[in-house]
């Protein structure tokens, strides 16, 4: 039976496309029915006029039995569909401009949800390019339940003594190496990972092969695999390249392998390089190390993690003085690297837009039901005609669907240009490399679900409204419009103005956060820096001394370009933070307790320092060129330092005690190291102590400037050379014009010595404020459609109530209204309800503050002038809108309304 | 009509399917006809209704159709039951006996009790 019903449906739908043969058909067999039918009755007598009479009633009407065969072979569903349809496309080709502002709007609003979503979704819901992606999970360090990265010698014993991982692997920052290409050097991030990484994540190599196990052995580790951007930027996208050498700061390296297109050359680190542990890196308190696992089959990251748990009790037991507190915890990847602040606010912008997109329906919906008043007769008509209810919504909401349709066909073209525009200010790595933002196939499903929902969300106040007309009342009037549908209209604007001022009031949050931040006291003149680091091999210095000459004889070609003021050489600069992070101890002071290590920032910096940074010294003095080899070990804090550790007495009469630094190399380089994540401690060698000289101004540095309390330790660099450093000059013009002659006096010292990440301080602050930036830009931009979009709505219904209240307004000249009295009646109206719609806004404006509040830097979740300045826009706004309507009604004829009458 | 038995809705197919089983191929008017002659005059066929009837049926796969020439001359549809037909007709013919077996058993004089 069931596959009858199918068969006769499918028959059904293929007679779709013959509609005309077979109604010709159906005409002609009729017909053939009647003329037999007549024969047969003029054989019993009647004349051929009455017989065919009577067979035309016999059979009971041709009309009839056609339409109720066309009904049974067809799928009257369908084709009501199909006429519906084709009925929308021709009303709405009459009217271009109607449906082209409508069509518009709405592609605005779902152009910018696709674009948004799209980002969404490949940022936390695509599956990661690898196969199996659920097995893959994060291992990290505990210490007091926050996470860190892992030392050499936890992930050695993780690896021999947890059953739950397939593959367990570590990888970290390498630094930068100097590559030596076929047209000059370039400088290239590279990233040490353990051998198995490849395998383990399962992602194929492009060309050549991945890391074998014994080239994580030092002395066979000098084989590399590259990205395939890096392949086809600096080595022309040469196939031959597997088992070729290139040098890479000076050494001879083996490239064995390229990369896919795609993940990999969305990261910072562009080479890859085996990471092969020296005895002396085995340790188990410097916790440099990011380890990545994939789980066997069937294991949970929940058991890995209960495993974990008891792996690091054993070595908290058998390595107490390293280990005590600290566990580890298993994490899925998918996510893991993404804050929760990034998280937040894309979920933010996609609320953003989806009220961009609300907006839009609901101009789309006032749209159509002015239109619909001024069709009030085509409908009354038609229901006259015998159309029901539900064929008149259905007539209705078909064309909602088409203008949706459209409207979403346009969108998605828009929607791929703001993709283009949001990768191209997205900063960089704000979201993971394994996120590929395009529009994909999910999109583009997500994007036409959003299209139905608002083409049904604006067309059912229309067809609601056309269905339920009154037919007597219409066809008396002859069709003018006039009353019905006025009150809808304006709850939509009041609505719209609602959702406007929420989706402005996080616009307007977002501006003063950033104002906030652009306007803090960094500590450091940004203005007419310039910086560069020199990537040093590791090899030049075999003792650390021998830096500190050849970092003078720079410094003095450096100072000896013109147009340079002062110079210096620094392990860190501002803004970026402190290159590294290390445990000290106040001397004389109770030591802290067990696992409660105190830190701080280290950093050295040479005498130049303060006036190049234009840093404050709020205490004492800053370190001069005594400050050398030969004279007492001095220090400088900042002012958190003093005031943290050193607020009980004069922290000019303290002495610090410091560890001896790592051995070179240890600790990546001044640019590098920060992304390492936590790098706590180091083997404790002997200690030194240094005399506090001096309390400088806090410099803000940390994510978007936000973190401004990390106390900082300068020491003198010539106290203590590194062998990388960078280095900075306060120009007297502006200072990337002195870019080459630095280039030739670093050539002068060192030849074979490019300058690298030339940047100006400015450039810097603009980096450091990439994120925020991102987040005013967009939205800003959407604040400011929203804005448009509200205006243009409010427009629409003002101007609408005035074409049809023309009459009124011409009988109220008429009687002696004045033109001034009719433009404050219409401004009134207008106002009344944006402003009603404002304070419903409020509402909402103060919830996405509440959601908004951790992004935000110095802004309440209720700023009165944030959300006080977008009320007045919005207000203002409306007013400019409701005047060009106001006028036409101040100006209305007397005469053009009573001829009418 | 109004004096006439309509006829009840479904039963109208197997009707068609019983007289084209009879007759052999025939046209949607022969078809009429005939219900009507055969239900003794009793049963008043709106002759258009059978056309719909036929379409389903021709769906169905139950009934297939051809043009032709009928008895005087006339270009006509003619229509002849498939073999589907045929086993649908056994099939609903049992179920028609069933049916009515158990109602005559309602109208029927009480034995049992």
């Amino acid at each position: 039976m069931r596959t009858r019903r199918l068969r006769s449906f499918f028959v059904r739908a293929g007679s779709l496309f013959s509609r005309r043969a077979r109604d010709r058909e159906l005409a002609e067999e009729l017909e053939s029915h009647i003329q037999m039918h007549t024969d047969e009755n003029v054989r019993a007598g009647m004349s051929p006029r009455e017989a065919r009479r009577q067979a035309l009633v016999a059979l009971g009407g041709v009309a009839q039995t056609e339409e109720e065969c066309r009904r049974q072979s067809g799928l009257p569903a369908v084709e009501g569909l199909w006429r519906n349809l084709r009925h929308s496309v021709r009303l709405l080709s009459k009217k271009p401009g109607f449906a082209a502002t409508a069509v518009v709007t709405l592609a605005l609003g779902i152009g910018a949800t696709a674009a948004i979503y799209s980002v969404v979704y490949a940022t936390l819901f695509e599956p990661m390019p690898y196969p199996k992606p659920e097995q893959l999970v994060m291992v990290w360090s505990k210490g007091n339940g926050r996470r860190s990265s892992v030392s050499a010698g936890d992930f050695l014993e993780w690896k021999r003594r947890a059953a739950s991982f397939q593959y367990l692997e570590a990888w970290t920052g390498g630094g930068t190496f100097n590559v030596a290409t076929e047209d000059r050097p370039e400088q290239v991030q590279a990233a040490l990972m353990t051998p198995g990484f490849f395998r383990m994540t399962g992602a194929p190599m492009f060309l050549g092969r991945d890391f074998l196990p014994d080239e994580g052995v030092p002395g066979r580790d000098h084989v590399v695999v590259m990205t395939h951007r890096l392949w086809s930027l600096y080595f022309g996208a040469d196939r031959g390249i597997v088992g070729r050498l290139i040098r890479m700061n000076g050494e001879p390296y083996t490239v064995v392998g390229v990369t896919p297109p795609g993940m990999r050359d969305r990261q910072q680190s562009q080479l890859m390089l085996p990471l092969a542990f020296k005895p002396e890196q085995i340790t188990h308190d410097s916790r440099g190390l990011l380890v990545m696992g994939r789980l066997k089959d069937g294991v949970t990251p929940r058991q890995a993690d209960a495993e974990m748990q008891s792996v690091t009790r054993q070595l908290a037991e058998e390595f107490p003085q390293t280990n005590v507190n600290w566990a580890a915890g298993v994490e899925p990847l998918q996510n893991d690297f993404i804050p929760d602040a990034t998280i937040k606010n894309l979920w933010l912008l996609l609320g953003a837009v989806g009220f961009l997109l609300l907006i839009g329906c609901v101009n789309v919906a006032n749209l159509l039901l002015a239109r619909g008043t001024t069709r009030r007769r085509e409908v009354a008509i038609r229901a006259a005609l015998g159309a029901t209810r539900g064929q008149l919504f259905a007539q209705f909401i078909t064309e909602s669907l088409v203008l949706a349709l459209a409207g979403g066909a346009l969108g998605v073209l828009l929607g791929w240009m703001i993709v283009q525009g949001i990768l191209a200010i997205l900063p960089f790595q704000m979201l993971p490399s394994e996120a590929d933002v395009r529009l994909s196939v999910p999109v583009l499903i997500f994007t036409l679900a959003a299209t139905i929902v608002a083409g049904l969300l604006f067309g059912c106040a229309p067809a609601w409204q056309a269905s339920r007309l009154d037919l007597n009342e219409v066809l008396k009037q002859g069709g003018r419009a006039g009353g019905g549908g006025g009150r809808l209209r304006r709850a939509l604007v009041v609505a719209e103005f609602a959702l406007a001022l929420t989706l402005l009031a996080g616009g307007g949050l977002a501006l003063r956060s950033f104002w906030n931040l652009t306007r803090l006291d960094l500590g450091v003149r940004t203005d007419h820096v310039l910086t560069f680091y020199l990537p040093v091999p590791q090899s030049r210095f075999k003792e650390p001394e021998r830096a500190s000459p050849y970092y003078r004889q720079l410094l003095e070609k450096i100072g000896a370009v013109p147009g340079v003021e002062t110079a210096t050489v620094t392990t860190g600069l501002p803004l970026r933070g402190a290159g590294q992070v290390r445990p000290f101890r106040v001397v004389g002071a109770p030591p802290p307790a067990p696992g409660a290590r105190q830190l701080a920032g280290f950093q050295y910096v040479t005498p130049g320092y303060f006036d190049t940074f234009g840093i404050r010294v709020v205490r004492g003095r800053h370190f001069t060129e005594q400050d050398g080899d030969a004279g007492a070990r001095v220090a400088m804090v900042n002012e958190t330092f003093a005031r943290r550790y050193l607020a009980a007495d004069d922290p000019l009469a303290q002495r610090i005690a410091v560890s001896q630094p790592a051995p070179p190399g240890s600790q990546g380089n001044a640019q590098g190291s920060a992304q390492n994540g936590a790098q706590g401690g180091e083997r404790s060698g002997s200690e030194s102590e240094w005399q506090i000289v001096g309390v400088f101004h806090d410099t803000r540095g940390g994510i978007g400037l936000r973190d401004d309390e990390t106390p900082v330790v300068y020491l003198p660099f010539w106290q203590s050379p590194q062998p990388r450093a960078s280095v900075a000059v306060r120009t007297a013009g502006e200072p990337e014009s002195v870019t080459r002659d630095l280039a030739a006096a670093v050539s002068a010292v060192d030849p074979d010595l490019p300058l690298a990440g030339v940047k100006t301080m400015d450039q810097i602050l603009g980096e450091t404020l990439a994120f925020d930036r991102f987040g005013v830009v967009l939205y800003g931009s959407f604040a400011a459609l929203a804005l448009l979009l509200a205006a243009v709505g409010i427009y629409g219904v003002m101007a609408f109530a005035v074409a049809e209240r023309a009459h009124e307004f011409g009988v109220r000249v008429a009687l002696g209204a004045a033109g001034g009295q009719l433009l404050r009646l219409v401004l009134g109206e207008g106002v009344r309800l944006a402003v009603f719609g404002l304070l419903l806004g409020l509402g909402g404006a103060y919830l996405v503050g509440r959601v908004m509040r951790s992004n935000l830097y110095g802004v309440s979740a209720l700023d009165a002038r944030a959300f006080g300045g977008v009320a007045f826009v919005l207000l203002a706004a409306a007013l400019l809108a409701c005047y060009f309507p106001a006028r036409r009604a101040a100006r209305a004829d007397p005469m053009v309304a009573l001829r009418e009458e | 009509m109004g004096d006439k038995t309509d006829i009840w809705q479904g039963t109208l197919a197997l009707m068609i399917l019983k007289t084209l089983e009879a007759m052999g191929a025939l046209h949607g008017y022969g078809v009429a006809r005939r219900i009507e002659q055969t239900s003794g005059g009793l049963l008043s066929v709106n002759y258009g209704t059978i056309y719909p009837a036929l379409i389903k049926l021709e769906q169905e796969g139950y009934i297939s159709s051809e043009w032709g020439m009928s008895d005087n001359n006339r270009r006509a549809k003619y229509y002849r039951l498939t073999r589907a037909g045929r086993r649908q007709l056994a099939e609903e013919a049992r179920e028609w006996e069933k049916t009515t077996a158990i109602l005559a058993r309602f109208f029927a004089p009480a034995k049992e009790s």
